[in-house]
């Protein structure tokens, strides 16, 4: 009895604290009393959002439906007339298929790639991992005017290193970047070259926090390499995976536009471009500040649905451990 | 409070050499010429050390006319625009009705800028004329010409003597040096500027005096046929501008055309005997050159910085001023005469008579621009026919003008 009453004193006083912390911050800065409180919190990043983010977007949208002299402050209403324009501009077609080209070459290989070199990674031992980890992924770091320059050297028709190679070994020379049929593979190839890197480190930490005991266990139910792999180290990575997928598709539709510039201006006759480079073109070469907003809409509006597609179809799949 | 006194005798000093100090104008020369040693730099590093009461401030915002005139507008927005500004003659246009380039007979008046322009060559203030206003000065002027490796030319068994005036004489010599050293023959770059000089020299413009687009006439056909004659010989394998550069100073082209203003580039790297010739032209056609390059323009709104900008072009008028500038290739505008080892064939073109680089109208010009530019491509890659593609550009370029 004395020890239950004593669990029933300390029962008690510790209600009578949760009360009393109840009493000091859920229900003094409950949402239904207070909501300043959590507005207060939330300030910061609401107000990163609202100045970075939001007013931007909303700018870009009202600077779309005018014609603006930027020099003379001047603003002529159009109305939705360059969305009107964009979307019957026959270049705007091209950099949009051009686009979708870069993403099935580039989200595929940017994902594939550095997951198998992450699991070759994962089954190599020595100093030699951290070395050949580095390597791949210095391209990562360089930045791409000084990669172009290289690469625009190698890629050289006449004097260039692939071309010598290539005629060495029995085949035709090529104007890698001057042929309109090859031009947009060859940005694809630097642009893989430069980004696969990226997300290697991170598919290397995810394969190594896979729990050592999953793998034995499925070892001794007598899963090989491949099952134990598909059934067990791809499901536990899978968040990894789905975050992977998500920014390598905005880092494919945004780096590209650096290796565009540099290699080929989206030549020959626009057969290398897509749209944020159709949109810098609208906006800092020919100065329709009016039509690169109603471009840079439609393209927020595409990296949204396309996010949303992606959260649809594969977001059921990961497996959150 | 006390004043020491060798506090008190220094005061009268600092109010002295304080308005002294602030008497100097500073202005904003912006452009597009790379490097420490260019000589731009050495052309600003010599007036600021005549200590003409203006400094001018050498400020490169980029490698392109189209880099450095989107951040000039930012700096026109924000009331900031930059004094000077070296802007391509395609620009001219924009230059004048969107950017407020300053007329100098408005800013000057005529004594000063007939004074000013004296200096350089008569013929050549048509060329910086836009809609009636004189709005630059003719510092960075270039022209086609063509740059021979005399090299694989001798070693073709050509004679170094004979290099021809009419592309229609140069094209089997080109391509005996093909077939002879196993180099590539000829290269020409593509873009809008050496299509022009073939158009005009065959009788034709790309655009009129009235602002039309004529780029599809039978004489802009006939110069567009000669144009890419070298790629249906197969001896023209079409390369970007950067490419042409480099495989040319790596010796491994014969002859290539391309802009005077390249010459010190090229000098520098290539190790093969290097000569350069005028453009030729048509045959049974007068000649009818093009230049290129860019004005220095005056944005300044304030007066005390367009007086500064004044004193800045009669130093660089001067023969004294202009003599660094030639390093570069661009040619002598002005009537001094200043040697220009190397440069002969461009001054030869230019004593020939030199029409403008042509001025795209209107508010969407420098898209028209890149239209016409996308055609010329087509045709060499021969994605499709001369007329398909001239009829192409004009309908294009029609429309972009149109909708200005």
């Amino acid at each position: 009895m004395v020890s239950l009453s004593n669990h029933e004193g300390i029962a008690r006083a510790s209600v009578q604290t949760a009360s009393w912390f109840d009493r000091l911050t859920m229900k003094r800065f409950s949402s239904r009393r207070s909501p300043l409180i959590w507005w207060l919190m939330a300030a910061p990043a609401v107000l990163l959002c609202l100045g970075f983010v939001w007013l931007p977007m909303a700018a870009t949208f009202g600077l779309s439906v005018v014609d603006v002299n930027v020099l003379r402050g001047m603003a002529v209403w159009r109305g939705l007339a360059h969305y009107g324009d964009t979307l019957a501009n026959p270049d705007f077609h091209l950099a949009l298929k051009n686009t979708a080209i870069y993403l099935a070459v580039l989200l595929p290989l940017q994902i594939l790639v550095p997951l198998l070199l992450a699991y070759a990674l994962m089954h190599l031992a020595g100093r030699v991992v951290s070395l050949y980890r580095g390597a791949l992924f210095l391209p990562a770091v360089l930045s791409f005017p000084i990669a172009a320059v290289v690469w625009l050297w190698l890629f050289n028709p006449v004097v260039g290193v692939l071309n010598a190679v290539l005629t060495a070994l029995g085949g035709m020379p090529q104007r890698w970047l001057n042929d309109p049929d090859m031009a947009i593979y060859a940005v694809c190839a630097v642009s893989f070259w430069k980004c696969f890197g990226l997300n290697l480190p991170i598919f290397a930490a995810a394969l190594a926090n896979v729990p050592p005991e999953l793998r034995q266990a499925a070892a001794l139910d007598g899963a090989g390499p491949w099952r134990r792999a598909w059934h067990v180290e791809l499901p536990m990575i899978s968040p990894t995976l789905f975050f992977a997928g998500v920014t390598t598709l905005l880092l494919v539709l945004d780096e590209i536009v650096g290796a565009v510039d540099v290699l080929t201006e989206g030549g020959p006759f626009k057969t290398s471009t897509n749209l944020l480079y159709f949109l810098y073109e609208r906006a800092f070469r020919h100065f329709q500040f009016g039509e690169a907003a109603a471009v840079a809409t439609l393209i927020m509006g595409l990296v949204a649905a396309a996010t949303w597609l992606q959260f649809r179809m594969f977001e059921r799949r990961v497996h959150y451990a | 409070m006390r004043l020491s006194r060798r506090t008190a005798l220094a005061m009268p000093a600092i109010l002295i050499a304080g308005p002294a100090r602030s008497a100097d104008a500073r202005i904003d020369l912006v452009h597009l010429f790379s490097g420490a040693d260019h000589p731009a730099q050495k052309v600003i590093a010599a007036f600021n050390d005549r200590k003409l009461g203006v400094t001018v401030v050498s400020r490169q915002e980029g490698t392109t006319y189209e880099a450095i005139t989107t951040k000039a507008m930012a700096g026109i927005a924000a009331g900031r625009p930059p004094a000077i500004m070296t802007t391509g003659w395609k620009l001219a246009d924009f230059a004048k009705k969107t950017l407020g380039a300053q007329d100098f007979n408005a800013i000057y008046g005529a004594d000063r800028t007939a004074a000013l322009m004296a200096n350089f060559r008569p013929g050549l203030k048509e060329i910086c004329t836009v809609g009636g206003s004189l709005i630059g000065l003719p510092w960075a002027m270039s022209t086609p010409v063509l740059y021979v490796n005399m090299t694989l030319w001798k070693q073709a068994g050509l004679d170094p003597a004979q290099v021809p005036a009419t592309v229609e004489a140069l094209y089997p010599l080109a391509k005996q040096l093909q077939e002879r050293t196993g180099k590539q023959g000829l290269i020409f770059e593509v873009n809008e500027w050496l299509p022009q000089a073939f158009i005009q020299n065959a009788g034709g413009d790309v655009i009129t005096r009235e602002g039309q687009p004529a780029m599809d006439s039978a004489a802009a056909v006939h110069a567009i046929e000669r144009f890419v004659e070298p790629r249906r010989m197969g001896m023209w394998n079409v390369l970007s501008i950067g490419e042409m550069v480099t495989a040319f100073q790596s010796g491994a082209i014969g002859v290539m055309a391309s802009s005077s203003a390249r010459q010190s580039v090229i000098r520098a790297q290539a190790q093969f005997e290097l000569a350069l010739f005028q453009l030729p032209g048509l045959e049974g056609r007068p000649r009818r050159m093009n230049s290129g390059g860019n004005f220095l323009a005056v944005y300044a709104t304030n007066r005390e910085q367009r007086e500064a900008a004044l004193t800045f072009f009669q130093h660089i008028a001067s023969a004294e001023g202009f003599r660094p500038w030639l390093a570069t290739g661009y040619m002598n505008t002005t009537v001094h005469d200043l040697p220009a080892p190397g440069n002969e064939a461009a001054h030869a073109q230019l004593a020939g008579g030199l029409t403008s680089e042509t001025i795209w109208p209107g508010a969407r010009g420098l898209e028209a621009l890149q239209a016409h530019i996308e055609w010329i491509s087509r045709i060499v890659n021969g994605a499709v026919s001369v007329p398909e593609g001239l009829r192409g550009s004009r309908q294009a370029v029609e429309r972009l003008i149109s909708n200005a």
